[in-house]
């Protein structure tokens, strides 16, 4: 049950952050879906948008077909979940200063802009900090605050490149051309970015301060491919890019099956991590022999020996049912799975004896898939309950409740084009 | 350390001062407890007496012993102490358990059977301890039909529907590099038990954080879920040629290879790579005629892909993009990568460098921000270089304080304290540590 906002449930239960207020200034990935954990865990969050220059995600889409709309985009409404939405131009001298009353309104603070749009419109932190000396606020550019890059731009397929996705990933022989979509924006940067705000959000309970957190989106996203970096640095081992082996398991790869009557290009990845899991799958697989060879006896000789093991492994899987394989193997211990698709993964049954998909309905877009929250917790949930505002769904109600303006003044701002 | 990202010196006390962690997780939650680590929290590893798996996993360090020469468990470790403690035995058990005591924090990567095999079910832990956060990250989070099975960061990698994105569409669906599934999986356990903390500072009530790394990686389909839903459409690998524009894609350079964003409407577009190729040398005659006033009104992906759809403008087109082609290839081709992409971003040309690992260490933009962190390792007599932390938090920075622990580094100071504690369980470091 939904009440007329369509933000909370009646009778449901308590969740952590209930009761914080973050202004949210993020656009497109990797800012918007830190918000959203903020939001799912509880809090309120406003996020201020334009018509005049609308989140791109908005733009992006998926939509459906034919559809323009700014209200329906599967990739916007996914990562802004719970929030309410304001249209206010910043840029102009009243909208700024209806800015800095939500500043002084909120505990926490969040952008993803570039430094110069930051400065257009006015919510750099010397002016942030004055308006609300206890506010954490968090700037995420793509390399920060300072440095000689830190005016650099891009997006997540720029930053897969500096960062180093691209060069990590793939065949030697071939291009790297990353891993097919703008990664470091989906998890790594906004969960990461979610776990600082929390962070400061319990300094800022302790003592009353708040703080400024400059994070730069190369910075998050390097801690998490921190392996190889760490291996050059301190053993100057260099990184081989191999594709789908490991450097301390074989076999460790993907192997095409056979195709089904809906589906061709079928691959099962398998992970053979310990000697009991290789010589489980041997035996799975209907060739104990296998584990005998003495090509294949130990670790050492199977990486030795890879090719000859992925083309024995090759000509096992292209006679398999895929989805009987993964099953079979998993039930011998073995590390198993099929490459799914992302209808596959709307319908696995495990996720969804597990309600991993939340489906909350739109006013707009009706009732579409959303991601669930990437951890749960057990007294306190952290769930969708809403869904992604409209552009400007908001306006009326946080100009009269949070800003306090009359009738009449948000009468004369809508004609300003201050307000929409 | 002087920066605010890191400070080695102790002297700021981070977030999590008061809060300690037991880490008896297996490969997929070390980075949860490192964060934890980072942020303040004393993070005690507890590995099983034969050590973690990991400590088997190469790359390994040239010149160190094993148990301790293997680089990804001494990164995702450092920031803890060690203990060792089998959990088979009943007196290891006991141990554990008078330890958990002692703790704020539980991270652990059991399966159910696991977990009831120990008798440590969120269960009975919660009724034990009911202050105690308590978080399970596995392959498969704790409940459903696959909540036994076998995990592995590839297998997750498949079965969330990522790497169903990445690859050539003539070659296999490709992993992601360095753990992304187990990175994913820690970092969102990690915001969980931050969410936890806050509530338990508020009413003084633990609770269960569950995580399955299959749904952590969910979001990162970006719009391929929603493709589904919403047109019933599979997003397929392209091999990053989807759209073969001049000015967008991975181009070789003279010493690797960058990657060009310049079709859309961000930063200067391609007229700002014009730019770059007239200052650099190698605009040949894309300041001509038909190129010029093509580039400078109507070369933008939107308007590009669109034309194409109309079969008369198509082949005059595909004609001026062939040879714009030609031209961005042999520009990109005859410079370096480092210099293509600092001057083109200081033109808000949107390249940017495919890094190298080396290239990642010598960063000006990382060195500058003083983001890489240093500490000594007397018991591997050596200095290691960490990566730095994923945020500077100004007020309560980050702190890298210790590296890695050796096998069992502290089971005295740790286990040895513990009321009553038999350290049976335990070894001491001076038996491990080769």
């Amino acid at each position: 049950m939904t009440s007329n906002n369509g933000r909370t449930m009646d009778g449901a239960r308590p969740r952590p952050l209930d009761g914080v207020k973050l202004l949210d200034l993020t656009w497109f990935g990797a800012g918007p879906i830190a918000t959203r954990a903020i939001a799912n865990l509880g809090a309120d969050v406003i996020r201020v948008e334009t018509e005049k220059r609308p989140d791109g995600l908005r733009i992006t889409g998926p939509r459906p077909v034919g559809s323009t709309s700014l209200n329906v985009s599967g990739y916007y409404n996914n990562f802004n979940s719970e929030k309410r939405s304001i249209t206010l131009d910043l840029t102009t001298e009243r909208g700024h200063e209806l800015g800095l009353e939500l500043v002084r309104w909120a505990d926490l603070f969040m952008t993803n802009m570039t430094n110069r749009a930051v400065r257009q419109i006015g919510m750099t932190w010397d002016i942030v900090q004055k308006a609300n000396p206890r506010i954490v606020a968090m700037y995420q550019p793509m390399q920060g605050l300072t440095g000689p890059h830190t005016e650099f731009v891009g997006f997540g397929a720029v930053l897969s490149a500096v960062c180093g996705v691209n060069y990590l990933s793939g065949y030697a022989e071939n291009r790297p051309i990353g891993v097919g979509s703008n990664y470091p924006d989906y998890v790594v940067n906004p969960i990461h970015a979610s776990i600082a705000l929390m962070a400061a959000l319990r300094h800022q309970r302790r003592t009353g301060e708040g703080q400024l957190i400059d994070m730069s989106q190369l910075e998050s996203s390097v801690a998490a491919l921190g392996g190889p970096i760490f291996a050059w640095d301190n053993g100057r081992i260099e990184y081989q890019r191999r594709g789908n082996r490991s450097a301390y398991a074989a076999p460790h790869g993907a192997y095409r099956v056979q195709d089904t009557p809906e589906r061709s290009d079928r691959w099962l990845v398998l992970a053979c991590l310990e000697e009991a899991q290789w010589s489980a799958f041997a035996s799975a697989a209907g060739h104990p022999e296998w584990a005998g060879d003495e090509r294949f006896r130990s670790l050492e000789a199977r990486q030795a020996n890879e090719d000859a093991l992925d083309a024995l492994i090759a000509e096992w899987a292209a006679m398999q049912d895929g989805a009987a394989a993964m099953e079979r193997l998993q039930a011998a211990g073995v590390p198993a799975g099929l490459v799914q698709r992302a209808s596959e993964v709307l319908a696995d049954p495990h996720m969804a004896e597990r309600g991993y998909f939340a489906y909350p309905e739109h006013a707009e877009a009706g009732r579409r898939a959303y991601d669930g929250p990437g951890f749960r917790l057990s007294k306190t949930p952290h769930e969708v309950r809403g869904p992604a505002p409209l552009l400007g769904e908001h306006t009326l109600e946080i100009a009269t409740e949070v800003l306090h303006l009359t009738p009449d003044e948000i009468g004369t701002l809508v004609a300003e084009q201050v307000l929409y | 350390m002087t920066s605010a990202a890191t400070r080695t010196d102790g002297h700021a006390p981070g977030v999590l001062s008061d809060i300690r962690v037991l880490d008896v997780s297996g490969p997929i939650g070390h980075y949860a407890g490192r964060l934890l680590a980072d942020l303040g929290a004393d993070v005690i590893k507890v590995e099983p007496p034969e050590g973690d798996p990991s400590r088997r996993w190469g790359p390994f360090l040239p010149g160190v012993d094993a148990p301790e020469d293997a680089l990804g468990f001494l990164l995702l470790n450092a920031n803890k102490r060690g203990v060792t403690l089998d959990l088979q035995d009943a007196a290891g058990r006991d141990a554990f358990l008078r330890l958990m005591a002692t703790a704020d924090v539980l991270i652990e990567s059991w399966r159910p059977s696991e977990a009831a095999a120990f008798g440590l079910t969120p269960e009975v832990l919660l009724e034990a301890r009911p202050d105690l956060i308590h978080a399970s990250v596995t392959g498969w989070g704790l409940t459903g039909p696959r909540a036994e099975w076998a995990f592995a960061d590839i297998v997750a990698l498949a079965m969330s529907g990522v790497m169903a994105l990445a690859g050539f569409p003539d070659g296999p669906p490709e992993q992601l590099p360095d753990h992304q599934g187990y990175h994913a999986a820690s970092i969102d356990a990690a915001a969980g038990i931050m969410a936890a903390v806050l509530h338990r500072d508020a009413s003084g009530e633990g609770q269960h954080v569950e995580v399955s790394m299959q749904e952590a990686l969910s979001m990162a389909q970006e719009t391929a879920m929603q493709s589904a839903d919403i047109l019933g459409v599979d997003r397929e690998r392209t091999g990053g040629a989807a759209r073969a524009l001049p000015g967008l894609g991975v181009y070789p350079t003279a010493d690797g290879y960058i990657y060009a964003m310049c079709t859309g409407n961000a930063g200067s577009g391609f007229p700002g790579l014009v730019g770059l190729m007239r200052d650099l040398g190698g605009v040949e005659d894309l300041d001509e005629e038909p190129y010029a006033s093509f580039i400078a009104t109507s070369m933008n992906a939107n308007f590009v892909l669109a034309a194409m759809q109309d079969p008369k403008k198509a082949e005059p087109l595909q004609e001026i993009l062939g040879h714009m082609q030609e031209v961005v290839t042999r520009f990109f081709a005859a410079h370096r990568r480092q210099l293509l992409y600092e001057q083109g971003q200081e033109r808000r040309v949107l390249l940017g460098m495919v890094s190298t690992p080396a290239d990642i260490s010598a960063s000006p933009q990382l060195n500058a921000r003083d983001w890489y962190v240093e500490v000594d390792d007397p018991g591997r007599g050596r200095r290691f270089r960490y990566p730095g932390p994923p945020w500077q938090l100004h007020g309560t920075p980050a702190t890298v304080r210790r590296p890695a622990p050796l096998l069992g580094e502290h089971n005295g100071e740790v286990l040895g304290g513990l009321d009553g504690a038999s350290v049976a369980g335990g070894t001491q470091r001076g038996e491990t540590a080769q």
